[in-house]
């Protein structure tokens, strides 16, 4: 058999052909920090005996998921990670990710302590000259800045940026940081760097700035558009679990119908797979909603209908609105004659490539098996027209009344915490209350007319801003979780401007933000944290775990949360009495446990003792159920209590008119300025609509840079047995390859395995390419994952970084980054 | 004494390689060495390609072609039913690995998939091939059981280490039961769509015979004699989870 045979001859009888992606191979070294890594290895590689083996809780942190688990130690050395059994989550299983785990936390690249720089010039190729110092100068210089920046009345050109914040305990403590100091620039969140344009986008129509919550298990249909399940949308997992069931178990089994750009794993396992054009989503299921409407298939317990029930949804012709009753819904027959009625199955296949047969078959499967799911994310939505594709696609949800049923979606409740022990207002001064940093923007111009007036976050402008001087420029930025100057887009950009910013970066690895910073800091690694961690967007009901420490630190640093408390106590006034009195984030997360003795979780945690115990409180149920067009409330033993309009308004539909908004009364509130900056008519601007979508670049491809399972938001980036199963599918594992079609490659003579050029108009990166049928002919598949020029021996000079080359366009709704929207041009290097 | 199987059902297997890496931390595999492997390969052309993946652990074979082949009886079937190799025997000659039609043994003596070598990174003492930072306390040179030492060939124990200590007379090692998990295999335990069972070929009732009747199980390569203790499923919603076909591609 050909499969096995070559698997055999691969590894065991042809020699390794290590030319084409091991390049540059065999360097050990730790990118030149200054840091001896082996030395450590030896204090990490503490022998193993026989002593008992003991197994903790903890969560896993390499994607946001927040699986519960078990950590076995024994003697003092942490060897394996399974899933816990009674969490929510994990339920005893894991991602191929988690296993791994253990070598995050011996990691031997990592910070072993406090450090500064001692080399003025900045650069990727300037070694920082970092040298040891104690915490207690390293916090006293950050306060020292911080002290000095406000008594110039500076302190907003202080920036907090962080990405992954995991809870109360740590992210969770910086808004409070800034209100005290006074900077509207603490904390910038990565969220426009993540997927705002989807939350953006529900909030539009149903109200809900948030990702929902999915039934899956009692789902019959599911529709997926560019989140790719079975490899990188959370929680990964629990998705797997669920597909396991919906696919193996169930009765009848769950039909899925997924949609991509290229054949991936979770196309691959479905019923049916669409490979669509990129940026075209939002044409489709406006199509797939033409279909529901002229067929009849909406739900009418949900909608509403016509008053005779006759169905006057016909191609092309205008409705009466007066004709048309809507229940939770409202402006169906407004948005059916100003754009729904002319966008067939036909019209949509000129826009996305699809074939409409298959386009109608798609309607009719999805509108006909209920419960139906139409789920989408970052595929979706990263184009100019991200917020405008992710509402014609949860309007599908509206249609078939799926929203907050019973095997439909939701949103998620958060836990039950206990008050924080001391009150932030008492101790706001004068400066804090009414200093000059009240009259200034945020430097990523969130908010801001002549920026992102409707983003919840614009990291990506940050850099742009800073070279520019406005609104100003940034004196200090500190960094947790986060590190734009290689994820965000226009990555080159931040080089720059990070050049003359006091740098301060948090994580316990050698980041390309190490390399520009002026203080390290380093976390420590997520098997050392006591960390709280409230579940993302789940099953509804609320759930918030626990992270205990597995082993104790192995080397001298500190959890971020602590790292912000000390910095405050150090801070001059009120602010450092805050600080002071609220001790640790040990005590932090004592009193969040305060609050779970009222409300006791399902599996008996109500103390902050049975939570270290247990790694997790929840508890169910999800409050709400919308059953045939009715919304009820749990009554303590079932879904029976009926609540009144009002009542949704204010807990579920949170839009102006307290329904579903197929015209968006919040579009509408913003019409002038969207309409400015986008140069849509005014009175188009409220309508779920096909927008073209602004592709950036001139090339000929358009370059999409999905993340693979084993991506681990960057995690796993100087993990040696990740990087050997990046790109499974097409054989990316030394290196993950530019998956482009025979035909591209025939015309440009490129042959399977060659270097390639990938051009843009910010310059060209290098990859090996993948000659492979799985991806569109007008496409490039190069998965974000390489071109770390810092972060450890394996990270570095292994394969490009297509940030560099993304171009730095947004979505003027959500100001989400369009990473996946650019146009590049290919050539054998 | 039981005589431990597998049972694999392709309608659940996501293709995500959890079996691959719980496996490399268990039996500190090095980057790339997967006993249990998971292939991927496609068939096909735009708009309508193919991409398939196939797991694969060793098949612990009833009448192993390693085994009979092994010049020093390095690889032996012990009472069970799992094949092993005793690396106090293995003299690295590397027949079997040519015998054996599933290509899952491993020698050591290649260069790394990934660059630098961990084995040079974390250094092992002479004996061992390597010294992982997070090695598992169990070691047990004569079931091949470890880190492998240079030297010898190496393959997937079924987790011996763990199944060898379960309840005797266990129909199936189910991770769900808290009482048996610790004795689950690591693939098996991991498995977040729980494609895979194991129990008992030889207890009719068993969960892992209930499902080779009722879902017809089937063995790969069945024609060559080796009669494989690894069954597939191969159920209607087996979409990209698939036995290879001959006119696939690897990936």
């Amino acid at each position: 058999m050909e499969i096995l045979k070559k698997a055999i001859s691969r590894r065991r009888f042809l020699q390794v052909s290590g030319g084409s992606a091991a390049a540059g191979a065999a360097v050990v070294g730790s990118g030149g920090l200054g840091i001896g890594g082996l030395a450590t290895l030896q204090e990490a590689q503490a022998a193993v005996g026989d002593g008992n083996t003991v197994v903790n809780k903890s969560i896993c942190a390499q994607c946001p998921a927040r699986c519960g688990i078990d950590v076995y130690t024994t003697n003092g050395r942490v060897h394996a990670i399974y899933g816990t059994a009674d969490h929510p989550i994990a339920n005893g299983k894991l991602c191929p990710k988690g296993h791994l785990g253990t070598y995050i936390l011996y990691d031997p690249d990592r910070f072993k302590g406090p450090m500064k720089r001692t080399n003025a010039r900045k650069g990727r190729n300037e070694d920082p000259g970092f040298v040891p110092i104690s915490w207690d100068e390293a916090l006293q210089t950050v306060a020292d800045r911080l002290n000095t920046l406000r008594d110039k009345g500076e302190s907003h050109r202080f920036a907090l940026l962080y990405g992954r914040g995991w809870g109360a305990s740590c992210a969770g403590l910086q808004g409070t940081f800034g209100k005290l100091y006074g900077s509207p620039n603490v904390a910038i969140g990565h969220s426009s760097l993540c997927s705002d344009g989807s939350i953006l986008a529900k909030e539009m129509v149903d109200g809900n700035a948030s990702y929902n919550s999915y039934d899956y298990r009692n789902a019959n249909y599911l529709l997926i558009f560019g989140a790719n399940f079975l490899e990188s949308f959370r929680p990964y997992n629990n998705n797997m679990q669920v597909w396991g069931y919906i696919r193996g178990e169930k009765s009848p089994r769950t039909r899925v119908t997924a949609v991509d750009v290229h054949m991936n794993q979770t196309l691959a396992a479905s019923d049916r797979a669409l490979l669509v054009k990129p940026g075209t989503d939002g044409a489709l299921a406006l199509a797939i909603a033409h279909v529901i409407l002229t067929e009849g298939l909406w739900d009418r317990k949900f909608v509403g209908n016509f008053h005779d029930g006759t169905n006057r949804f016909r191609t092309g012709q205008t409705v009466m609105a007066d004709n048309f009753d809507e229940r939770w819904t409202t402006g169906l027959v407004e948005w059916w004659n100003v754009e729904l009625k002319d966008r067939t199955p036909q019209w949509a296949a000129g826009i996305t490539t699809i074939p409409a047969d298959q386009i109608v078959q798609t309607a009719r499967e999805f509108a006909t098996t209920r419960p139906a799911i139409a789920l989408f994310e970052r595929g979706a939505h990263n184009h100019s027209n991200g917020v405008y594709n992710g509402m014609a696609i949860h309007a599908l949800n509206a249609l078939v009344g799926s929203l907050f049923a019973q095997g439909g979606l939701a949103y998620q409740m958060g836990p039950s915490y206990g008050k924080l022990p001391v009150d932030a207002d008492a101790f706001m001064d004068d400066y804090a209350k009414n200093g000059p940093h009240k009259g200034q923007p945020r430097i990523d111009l969130k908010g801001h007319p002549d920026g992102y007036k409707m983003a919840k976050n614009a990291i990506q402008e940050i850099a742009p801003n800073h070279l520019k001087g406005k609104p100003y420029k940034l004196d200090t930025a500190m960094f947790y979780y986060t590190n734009p100057i290689f994820s965000s887009p226009g990555a080159k950009d931040w080089e720059e401007a990070l050049k003359d910013v006091f740098v301060i970066e948090t994580s316990p690895f050698p980041s390309e933000t190490a390399i520009m910073a002026d203080l390290i800091l380093p976390d420590h690694t997520y098997l050392e944290r006591l960390q709280d961690a409230p579940t993302y967007p789940f099953q509804g009901y609320p759930m918030t775990q626990l992270r205990t420490p597995a082993v104790k630190p192995l080397y001298d640093t500190k959890y971020f949360g602590d790292t912000l408390i000390e910095i405050g106590k150090r801070m001059k006034g009120p602010m450092g009495e805050y600080y002071k009195a609220l001790g640790d984030t040990e005590n932090v997360l004592r009193h969040l446990a305060k609050g779970f003795e009222a409300n006791p979780g399902d599996n008996g945690v109500d103390s902050f003792e049975k939570w270290k115990e247990k790694g997790v409180w929840y508890k169910k149920p999800y409050l709400w159920q919308q059953r045939d067009g009715e919304f009820y409330e749990w009554d303590g033993s079932d879904y029976r209590s009926q609540m009144s309009a009002d009542d949704v308004k204010a807990k579920l539909l949170k839009t102006p008119s307290g329904k579903f908004e197929f015209v968006s009364g919040k579009l509408a509130g913003e019409a002038e300025w969207i309409s400015k900056t986008t140069g849509m008519a005014r009175e188009r601007v409220p309508y779920i609509q096909w927008v073209e979508p602004k592709h950036t670049g001139a090339g000929d491809l358009h370059f999409i840079t999905p993340k693979t399972a084993m991506h681990a938001e960057g995690r796993s980036a100087n993990l040696p047995h990740a990087i050997a199963k990046m790109q499974p599918t097409v054989g990316g594992r030394r290196e993950v390859c530019a998956e482009l079609h025979p035909s591209v490659a025939k015309t440009k003579g490129i042959r399977d395995g060659d270097r390639i050029r990938i051009k843009s108009t910010l310059g060209e990166i290098v990859a090996v390419a993948r000659v492979t049928e799985l991806t569109r002919p007008d496409t490039l598949v190069l998965p974000f994952e390489h071109g770390h020029w810092a972060h450890g021996r394996w990270a570095e000079r292994r394969g490009a970084n297509p940030d560099e080359i993304t171009a730095n366009q947004s979505d003027r709704i959500s100001g989400m980054a369009n990473y996946y929207t650019g146009k590049v041009s290919v050539e054998k290097a | 004494m039981a005589k431990w199987g597998m049972v694999i059902d392709l309608e659940k297997c996501t293709g995500c390689q959890a079996c691959s890496t719980a496996c490399q931390m268990e039996n500190n595999r090095l980057p790339g060495e997967n006993y249990q492997d998971v292939l991927y390969y496609t068939e096909g052309k735009q708009p309508t390609p193919q991409l398939k993946w196939f797991p694969r652990p060793c098949m612990q074979c009833e009448e192993p072609s390693c085994m009979h082949v092994c010049p020093t009886r390095a690889t032996y079937k012990t009472e069970d039913g799992v094949v092993l190799i005793d690396w106090n025997k293995c003299i690295g000659c590397k027949y079997c690995m040519i015998a054996c039609p599933y290509g899952v043994r491993f020698y050591t003596d290649e260069k790394p998939l990934v660059e630098p070598n961990v084995k040079a990174v974390f250094n092992g003492d002479r004996k061992l091939s390597w010294n992982p930072p997070y090695k598992g306390p169990q070691q047990d040179a004569a079931k091949g059981i470890g880190i492998q030492p240079d030297g010898v060939v190496s393959k997937c124990t079924f987790c011996y280490h763990k199944i060898s200590k379960a309840p005797k007379g266990t129909p199936d090692l189910d991770p769900a039961n808290p009482e048996l998990v610790e004795y689950v295999p690591a693939c098996v335990r991991t498995c977040a769509p729980g494609a895979r069972y194991f129990g008992d070929l030889d207890n009719p009732n068993s969960q892992v015979n209930r499902l080779i009747s009722d879902k017809q199980g089937t063995r790969l390569l069945d024609h060559t004699g080796n009669k494989p203790q690894v069954y597939y499923l191969t159920g209607a919603g087996a979409a990209g989870s698939a036995v290879p076909g001959t006119r696939a591609a690897k990936a």
